[in-house]
């Protein structure tokens, strides 16, 4: 109790990020003195053998053997080549340390101005486009400034193109209508950030681990489905966590931001260790000896502690948008939140191709870590005055309801059920026709790697646009049953026409269908989502995004093992007249 | 110090908020304790670190 006095002098949005700020720095600073000074880490972090690299080259340079040469350089660089005692030749370049040093140049010019000042100053001019670069040392502020303040001759393009963008108008800017004076446009921007973990987390799981695990670290098939499985144990729980934001009742008077956080610091734990026990687990280096189960149950840990974090902090940063808004602005809120979440996938995953082009544990190391600090930042950003403090809601008595009866409660609500219903049905059969969607296009229409992998964005394209066009429609005040039905009853042929592509042997046929797939299920996804905030109270948010999100992940997972065992079961039975489409007729037709 | 619990000081916070700051930080601080524990054993067994 007198430990907690401190906080009473001193502010919470200044001492936690300063502490937070002190723990990161140090414990930052410790594991660089301790790796600095250790020899094996470099050959680890690369791949190689241990004592290959570093090691070795510091037990040729402690023998007497190492070579000593003196040599006059004449002036400028030079190249030299060395012949190693191996017969192998390298090439080094000798270079005079004043060669590096052109820029002082610059600054010893300015301090004895002459000929030399000049000319060093036009040139810097001219680099700059015709702004003196401030690097002039002193005096060059003044002139600098004097220089910004005349008239530009050039364009002014960022004026132009700023002006340009605000005459688009909110007609052709997506979500741009959401905004409004309580709550603007770059708050919602910020919160929508919570999304682009997610998108991050999901990517991070189902491409880069899946491939990583199965081609590079080796983990048998079996294992690998089974740990990617993993976090959909914890979607039927979307619904509890959504219920306990909904009652929760913090000293503080927050409901939303202790949960979100939570689901942060698990997200945050299970990244922290995930490549260390994707190491164990693959018997990497020393972890050869180690017992199986311990590679075993870190990673289960690990994959279970993402997952659970991803359901938290979407089903709950999902109830704060909607509290953020009124009833009316709802629909265009969903939608925004929906779109950053392929937003974050796309982005993510072009930089984690980018940073495990060439892989090594150290990299994988680090992109993993990376991630975690990287979901940490951005969901503190994401969440950062979100939410106000609410003395009265911090001293209300407890809810006397507990989640068996609030979901009795919400099921009792007419239509519910087969909502639901609906709800889980319609996303398993979205599900299991676009996992398959890949497989049918390589077998069926010889398409290439790189061509079914853009099926895969033309159908995240194609949700895009139907999250986009739902928000609009249900903005104007059109009726989400009416969305849903529209997005299944596009859905329908589209499939039909994946079906039809095969027949006439049109890869654009396929293209076509994959993007109006992915526009029905935008359309279903979206068109549920609301009807299922619709069919509940304010109160009971939490609890209704929470069950959405339950059926909907729960049906998507099983929709993607069904599919998945129904294309196997079709290509094991010998059947007269099977053609390389007919494992996918099945899933299609259903 | 005055023990009114309903007095807001001025970090903006009353003692029973106060207390509830002190407890997420212990709290978090025990999570990602345990977080790093379990991190470092697996670095343990998994690389020469510790020998």
């Amino acid at each position: 109790m007198t430990n907690a006095r401190m906080w009473l002098v001193v502010k919470p949005t200044v001492g936690i990020p300063l502490f937070l700020s002190a723990v990161a720095v140090g414990s930052f600073a410790m594991h660089v003195a301790v790796l600095g000074n250790t020899s094996w880490v470099a050959d680890f972090l690369s791949g190689k053998k241990l004592g290959s690299g570093t090691a070795s080259a510091e037990l040729i340079l402690d023998q007497d053997q190492a070579a000593k040469a003196a040599y006059v350089l004449p002036s400028g660089s030079q190249e030299v080549l060395i012949r190693m005692p191996d017969g192998t030749t390298a090439r080094a370049i000798l270079q005079m340390p004043e060669a590096m040093a052109s820029l002082n140049q610059v600054f010893r010019a300015r301090a004895h101005p002459g000929p030399r000042a000049v000319t060093s100053l036009r040139k810097a001019r001219l680099s700059s486009g015709g702004r003196v670069l401030p690097v002039c040392g002193a005096g060059c502020r003044t002139r600098h400034a004097v220089l910004r303040k005349g008239p530009s001759p050039m364009f002014d393009c960022k004026r132009f193109a700023l002006g340009r963008i605000a005459s688009f108008g909110t007609r052709y800017m997506p979500f741009a209508d959401v905004a409004s004076e309580a709550v603007p446009l770059a708050r919602l921007l910020r919160l929508s950030l919570f999304q682009m973990t997610v998108g991050m987390a999901l990517v991070l799981m189902v491409g880069t681990l899946n491939r990583v695990m199965t081609a590079e670290l080796k983990v048998p098939a079996t294992l690998l489905a089974a740990m990617l499985a993993l976090p959909l144990v914890f979607a039927p729980f979307r619904a509890l966590i959504g219920f306990r934001s909904d009652a929760f009742r913090s000293a503080l008077g927050l409901r939303r931001l202790p949960c979100i956080w939570k689901g942060t610091m698990l997200q945050f734990g299970g990244f922290a260790i995930m490549p260390f026990a994707l190491l164990v687990l693959s018997g990497y280096g020393e972890a050869i000896d180690a017992p199986r189960w311990l590679g075993l149950s870190a990673a289960a840990l690990a994959f279970l502690l993402v997952g659970a974090g991803v359901h938290m902090v979407q089903t709950v940063g999902l109830a704060l948008a909607m509290d953020l808004v009124p009833v009316v602005d709802q629909p265009k809120v969903v939608g925004l939140m929906y779109v950053m979440l392929p937003v974050g996938m796309i982005i993510s995953a072009f930089a984690y191709g980018a940073l495990l082009e060439t892989y090594t544990p150290g990299r994988l190391i680090q992109v993993i870590q990376g991630s975690a600090v990287v979901t940490i930042a951005v969901n503190g950003c994401a969440m950062w005055k979100q939410e106000a403090r609410n003395r009265s809601r911090a001293t209300a008595p407890p809810p006397d309801v507990g989640f068996l009866e609030a979901w009795a409660r919400l099921a009792a609500r007419r239509g519910m059920i087969r909502l639901l219903a609906v709800i889980g049905l319609g996303t398993a059969g979205f599900g299991m026709a676009g996992v398959l969607l890949e497989p049918f296009g390589g077998q069926v229409l010889a398409m290439t790697v790189a061509q079914t992998t853009r099926l895969t964005v033309v159908l995240a394209f194609g949700s895009l646009i139907g999250f986009g066009h739902a928000s609009r429609w249900l903005g104007r005040g059109g009726r989400p049953m009416d969305v849903v039905c529209l997005g299944a009853g596009i859905g329908m042929p589209a499939f039909g026409l994946v079906l039809a592509s095969a027949l006439v042997l049109s890869a654009p046929v396929l293209v076509g269908a994959t993007l109006m797939a992915g526009f029905g299920a935008g359309l279903f996804g979206h068109g549920t989502l609301t009807a299922t905030m619709r069919a509940a109270p304010r109160e009971q948010i939490g609890l209704s995004l929470g069950a959405w999100g339950a059926v909907q992940a729960t049906a998507a997972g099983l929709a993607i093992a069904v599919g998945g065992v129904i294309r196997d079961v079709v290509l094991a039975a010998p059947l007269a007249g099977a053609t390389p489409a007919s494992p996918c007729v099945p899933v299609f037709c259903a | 110090m005055s023990n009114d619990p309903d007095r807001v000081w001025p970090a903006g916070l009353n003692l029973r908020e106060a207390e509830k700051v002190r407890s997420c930080l212990i709290d978090g601080t025990r999570v990602f304790g345990v977080i790093a524990l379990i991190a470092h054993l697996l670095v343990a067994v998994s690389t020469p670190w510790l020998g």
